[in-house]
């Protein structure tokens, strides 16, 4: 269940891992979750990054939550198949929690992450991200939360990126029946061909 | 273990682990419960709920918070019926209630007001005011462009027939987007009881001005020379309405050899 690495192979592991994340297997371009808020909250840079940072918010909170239930509650039982539910339930209610939370004690944080935060609650990208993790890799806990918040910068890259050409292509003079999301899926294409190149580093 | 087994334990775990997050849930919304203020709510439904950002707030809920802050004034607020604010001024102990307006344009020229070039571009005012100060021989006239009705979010104001822009009294809520938008600068909002206002913003002489458009004033002063409430006062060569004075006689209407002072 846990992979057992040596003191160096951790340090090359936890790098190829990062790499992965963020990159060569990006959670948009590569992996194509999270396609709703990438293409929803992409319009103006700054909802771009606000979108990017609750992602990552609640994607390293909820993994780590979720690596604990499978770790404690299913596999222990021996109902590990209900993986997906339990996650939706944990993050789902987590991200409710969180949402209060902040309400009451940090109101700047939740102005500033607060209509993001109910988006997330059940998105692809976070449940994925989870899975990915907890279940099919089997990441021990130290793992799961970088796997996860290097996930996020991925998710934030790929949204700030797309944002920014997003801004060039709304004032560009495209032709009219490419304008709007045509363009906009035309250049998630684009994108996702670009990451592709960085997805032979890690073969060898 | 057996199927039912596995099923009833599955079902039994999956029950357990949403009971336990919902008497979190329930937990946490209560210890975290933020207070309101009541008043905000009052205040929101007093509003004109037009949500048209001309406060500079993202809606008229954060508006009605910031006006229960104290950090807004209830002047900053144009779309509301002066009856409502008068309300609000009540509950929350204060604030100017104001006066409701309305938009006008100070323009009449349009096809009137000679070209300085043709113009072939792109179709927004302030695009054209960038080429030598926009297509219009008059250097405060409407360039009509349409600049503001793109901001209107009520279909309020529109370049009619004659070129120029006119705003509707019906439609329009004083929300001041087109005001802000106008390069020119030539939309006001002015009081909506207001029965006349100049349809003409050129502070020129006679020749001037008719050298520029053949709609705008002369400045010729009649208006102010026939105005029986003395509401009307030359500021060079360009009347200004005082309209705490004015009557609504429409004289000046009458008399107005240009038909730049208009009715509204």
């Amino acid at each position: 269940m846990i992979v057992e690495l040596g003191a160096a192979g951790a340090a090359v592991s936890v790098a190829a891992i990062l790499f992965s994340a963020v990159i060569s297997n990006n959670i948009v371009l590569a992996q194509y979750q999270g396609i709703c808020p990438f293409l929803g909250v992409s319009k103006k840079m700054s909802g771009a990054a606000g979108m990017g940072f609750a992602v990552i918010f609640v994607l390293a909170i909820s993994s780590v939550f979720c690596w604990l239930v499978y770790n404690y509650v299913l596999l222990p039982l021996k109902i590990d198949f209900l993986y997906t539910m339990a996650f939706i339930l944990v993050i789902a209610s987590l991200v409710q929690v969180l949402e209060i939370v902040l309400k009451r004690f940090s109101p700047t944080l939740y102005s500033a992450l607060g209509i993001y935060l109910p988006l997330i609650t059940t998105n692809c990208a976070i449940l994925g991200a989870a899975n990915s993790a907890v279940v099919y890799q089997s990441f021990d806990f130290l793992y799961t939360f970088a796997f996860s918040l290097a996930t996020g910068v991925g998710f934030l890259l790929a949204i700030v990126l797309l944002a920014g050409v997003r801004m060039k292509t709304d004032g560009a003079d495209i032709p009219k029946c490419f304008k709007g999301f045509p363009i906009t899926l035309i250049t998630a294409a684009i994108m996702a061909m670009a990451f592709a190149g960085f997805s032979g580093i890690l073969a060898g | 273990m057996t199927t039912a087994e596995i099923v009833l334990l599955a079902g039994g775990i999956m029950t357990a682990l949403a009971v336990l997050f919902g008497v979190v849930l329930v937990v946490v919304s209560n210890a975290f419960a933020v207070k309101k203020d009541e008043r905000a709510e009052k205040v929101e439904k007093l509003l004109a709920n037009s949500n048209c950002g001309g406060c500079g707030y993202a809606g008229c809920a954060q508006f009605a918070a910031a006006l229960v802050k104290g950090e807004a004034q209830l002047s900053d607020c144009k779309a509301t019926p002066a009856a409502n604010k008068q309300q609000i001024a009540d509950l929350l102990g204060g604030g100017e209630a104001g006066e409701d307006l309305v938009a006008v344009v100070h323009c009449n020229g349009g096809n009137g007001c000679y070209n300085k070039y043709a113009y072939q571009g792109y179709g927004s005012c302030a695009a054209c005011e960038l080429l030598a100060g926009g297509v219009k021989a008059c250097p405060v006239g409407c360039i009509g462009k349409n600049s503001c009705a793109d901001v209107c979010a009520y279909g309020a104001i529109e370049v009619r027939d004659g070129g120029y822009a006119v705003a509707d009294k019906q439609k329009c809520i004083a929300c001041g987007a087109c005001v802000a938008n106008c390069p020119k600068k030539i939309i006001e909002l002015i009081p909506r009881r207001a029965a006349v206002y100049i349809a003409c913003s050129n502070h020129g002489k006679g020749k001037e001005v008719t050298e520029l458009c053949a709609r705008g004033c002369i400045g010729c002063g009649l208006c102010a020379k026939n105005c029986p409430a003395g509401a009307i006062a030359m500021q060079g060569a360009l009347p200004a309405i005082d309209y705490s004075k004015c009557v609504g006689c429409k004289k000046c209407v009458a008399v107005c050899p240009r038909k730049c002072i208009r009715e509204m």
